[in-house]
């Protein structure tokens, strides 16, 4: 195992490029887009219903952090969908909201959803005080959850009616893990690609008749693409805490922690490709096809809590990235426990002994 | 020492290795000659346990390889047909890499670098990286090793492959003097019949997968006692000749060169008084009508009616 170790510190060394190029570009791309305001995007909104404008609905859309919804005239808002000024415009109604859509975008989704659980929402208070039959503590409870809206509570308090689905938007976190967890697959991929090379060029073939135990073979491997990767998550979030001058909300240490079995699983997969594809050239195809896809569908590039349709979510359960970001956000951004995290820790491990030995499996099958 | 029975390798229709019975005896050099695609490098690869065989076994010292691998590769140094090393590493730490695969550590280590470097004249190109390296070089690095471990057993495959003559001539030289200093059993493997002849005691032949001769140099040549190999050369050669002499029932083989032309016939035909009269009717001017001793490459010709290199 030295000696696989010691082959592939020394081509490192001579090659360090990927490396530090993915390093690089995870600093730049998140200097870029992380440090400017929250991504949002504005709304052009009007009513017909006049009392609307002073109700919990109106409220609501105030304060979401995400959508600007900006009040205008009936008349200003179609003119702006039609001319393509916005993509969409809002036309609220007492318990009802209709859609402008003049450009059919994800925006749309994002809008409906946004609006359909202020409904919702709106919906539950008034059962709720239909329920209570006594008139004056209906009053009381009414102005006491106007009160709490008014004290801008409302969100702690909503979020026991929606439970998980509600999320806080941190941008800046939001693009430092992203991308970290994003181009580290770069560097791991291209650390085990040395595997097809070696394979491409008979060097694997030495190695298997060499006395060299294999499994000593397949942890030399992995542990060199491990450190490899986990290097480079290291450097990046030390120069994000110590020169951008990040706070993290939670101690550096346990960020760095839970990155260990997301890298793990990110090596194990990319071994896993290695095993099944035939040349140099697909693996060249595959890894950057994949790793964006599992970056847009995981929530590397956008909060996953965007993510509506259902295959979508499905998949996104799959891929390593999903548990990599619910890590990296319950720590810094909830400040859960790692015993709160036990279950993407747990399933980031058994993603990676799984795929670990697919890809053993897989790559011995040709050899006696 | 080592032997072949029956190996087959198929890859769905195509039989890469068919039915090979083949044997090395202690301190052999033992050649393996064949076309492009006549199974030699699939054949090696079955030999050294690389791969599985579809039929058949290799047993070494009597015992089969296939399910305990561990004896052979231990003393088995193989010489890959394409270069095998890491190019953006130098020639000694390619060395120093293989040598730990192989359980060498420190002074030992150390001590057989230096000791196949200067086997393989390279000590002074040590520190350079490999894919600096010229062709001769890189194939001279990738013979050194497998001889780190001090195998008993030199598998190469078709090692002297693109390179200039000297560095050609230096590998054999090597080779010979291996086996003749340290006893190594070789099997070399080749297309090119004067390696073959200069180095190997015993020689196989495949083509199309299939074994076509065995035996001692001497045993192989007498295949062809029968017959006679003439080399005819010409002033200019035009298509009425060469269509003339394979019309000829007597002449068995011909091939062309530039201005020459090779043909086989039996001993008791009258060949030159054949020739000139063929020569006379097309018209061509004869320069010498030369009756060769046989080479590999004739018997080669004999048997599959083709050059062993195209
Ligand atoms: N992995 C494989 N899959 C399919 N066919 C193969 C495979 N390996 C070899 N073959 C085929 O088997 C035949 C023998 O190949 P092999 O490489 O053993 O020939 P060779 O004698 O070494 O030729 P060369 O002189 O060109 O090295 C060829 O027709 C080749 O295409
Ligand atoms: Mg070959």
């Amino acid at each position: 195992m030295n000696g696989v170790l010691f082959a592939k510190i020394k081509l490192f060394i001579r090659t360090p490029w990927t490396f530090v190029i993915m390093t690089a570009m995870t600093i730049l791309f998140t200097l870029i887009l992380g440090t400017s305001n929250p991504a949002t995007f504005q709304v052009p909104v009007y009513s017909l219903d006049n009392s609307l404008e002073d109700s919990l609905i109106y409220k609501a859309l105030q304060d979401n952090k995400f959508i600007q919804f900006q009040w205008r005239s009936m008349e200003s808002t179609k003119q702006k969908v039609k001319k393509g000024k916005a993509e969409l415009g809002v036309e609220l109604s007492a318990n009802d909201f209709k859609i402008l859509v003049g450009v059919n975008s994800p925006k749309v989704s994002i809008v409906e959803h946004t609006l359909q659980e202020i409904y919702m929402d709106k919906l539950k208070q008034e059962k709720m005080l239909k329920g209570i039959k006594d008139k004056k503590t209906r009053i009381e409870l009414k102005e006491q959850l106007e009160d709490i809206a008014a004290h801008a509570v409302f969100h702690i308090q909503t979020m026991e009616f929606k439970g998980e689905e509600d999320f806080i938007y941190n941008n800046l976190f939001q693009r430092v893990f992203g991308f970290t967890l994003f181009f580290v697959i770069y560097t791991i991929a291209y650390n085990v690609f040395h595997i097809l090379i070696e394979k491409r060029d008979g060097i694997w073939d030495r190695i298997i008749l060499s006395p060299i135990k294999r499994w000593e073979m397949y942890t030399g491997n992995l542990v060199y693409s491990f450190v490899a990767g986990y290097l480079q998550i290291i450097i990046v979030f030390l120069i994000f805490h110590f020169i951008v001058g990040i706070e993290f909300n939670a101690s550096l240490w346990k960020l760095l922690l839970v990155m260990i079995p997301y890298v793990f699983a990110i090596v194990a997969l990319t071994i896993l490709i290695t095993a099944l594809v035939k040349t140099v050239q697909q693996f060249n195809a595959i890894i950057p096809m994949l790793s964006v896809s599992m970056a847009m569908v995981g929530g590397a590039f956008w909060p996953i809590e965007l993510v509506q349709s259902k295959p979508l979510l499905m998949i996104a359960d799959l891929i390593p990235i999903t548990y990599g970001m619910e890590l990296l956000n319950g720590i810094a951004i909830y400040n859960y426990s790692l015993e709160q995290l036990f279950s993407p820790l747990s399933i980031l491990l058994l993603m990676g002994v799984g795929m670990t030995g697919i890809a053993i499996h897989f790559m011995e099958r040709r050899y006696i | 020492m080592l032997e072949l029975a029956r190996l087959t390798k198929r890859y769905k229709q195509l039989y890469a290795v068919k039915g090979l019975n083949m044997f090395i005896e202690k301190g052999e050099i033992v050649g393996l000659l064949g076309p492009n695609g006549a199974g030699k490098s699939t054949a090696i690869s079955m030999l050294s346990s690389l791969i599985e065989p579809t039929e058949g076994d290799v047993r070494f010292h009597g015992k089969s390889i296939l399910k305990s691998p561990g004896e052979l590769r231990k003393v088995t140094g193989i010489v890959p047909q394409e270069i095998a090393l890491y190019p953006e590493l130098s020639a000694e730490e390619n060395l120093q890499f293989f040598g730990r695969i192989y359980q060498l550590k420190g002074k030992q280590l150390k001590q057989r670098i230096e000791e196949v470097l200067e086997l393989i004249g390279l000590q002074e190109k040590r520190k350079e990286v490999v894919k600096k390296f010229s062709g001769g070089m890189k194939r001279r690095l990738n013979i050194g090793v497998a001889l780190l471990h001090q195998p008993s057993l030199l598998i190469m495959d078709e090692p002297t492959v693109g390179i200039d003559p000297q560095s050609r001539s230096y590998i054999l030289e090597t080779v010979k003097r291996l086996n003749e200093e340290k006893g190594m059993t070789v099997l070399y493997t080749s297309h090119y019949m004067e390696e073959v002849e200069f180095l190997c005691d015993r020689i196989y032949i495949m083509d199309k997968g299939n074994l076509i001769a065995a035996g001692t140099k001497e045993e192989i040549k007498q295949i062809l006692t029968s017959e006679t190999t003439v080399l005819i050369k010409v002033e200019q050669l035009n298509e009425k000749f060469v269509q003339r002499l394979q019309a000829e029932p007597s002449i068995h083989q011909v091939s062309t060169g530039e201005n020459e032309v090779t043909v086989i016939v039996p001993k008791e035909i009258p060949v030159f008084k054949l020739i000139l009269n063929i020569a006379e009717h097309t018209d061509i001017e004869l320069l010498s009508i030369e009756m060769k001793a046989t080479t590999l490459e004739d018997v080669f010709l004999h048997l599959t009616g083709r050059a062993l290199r195209d």
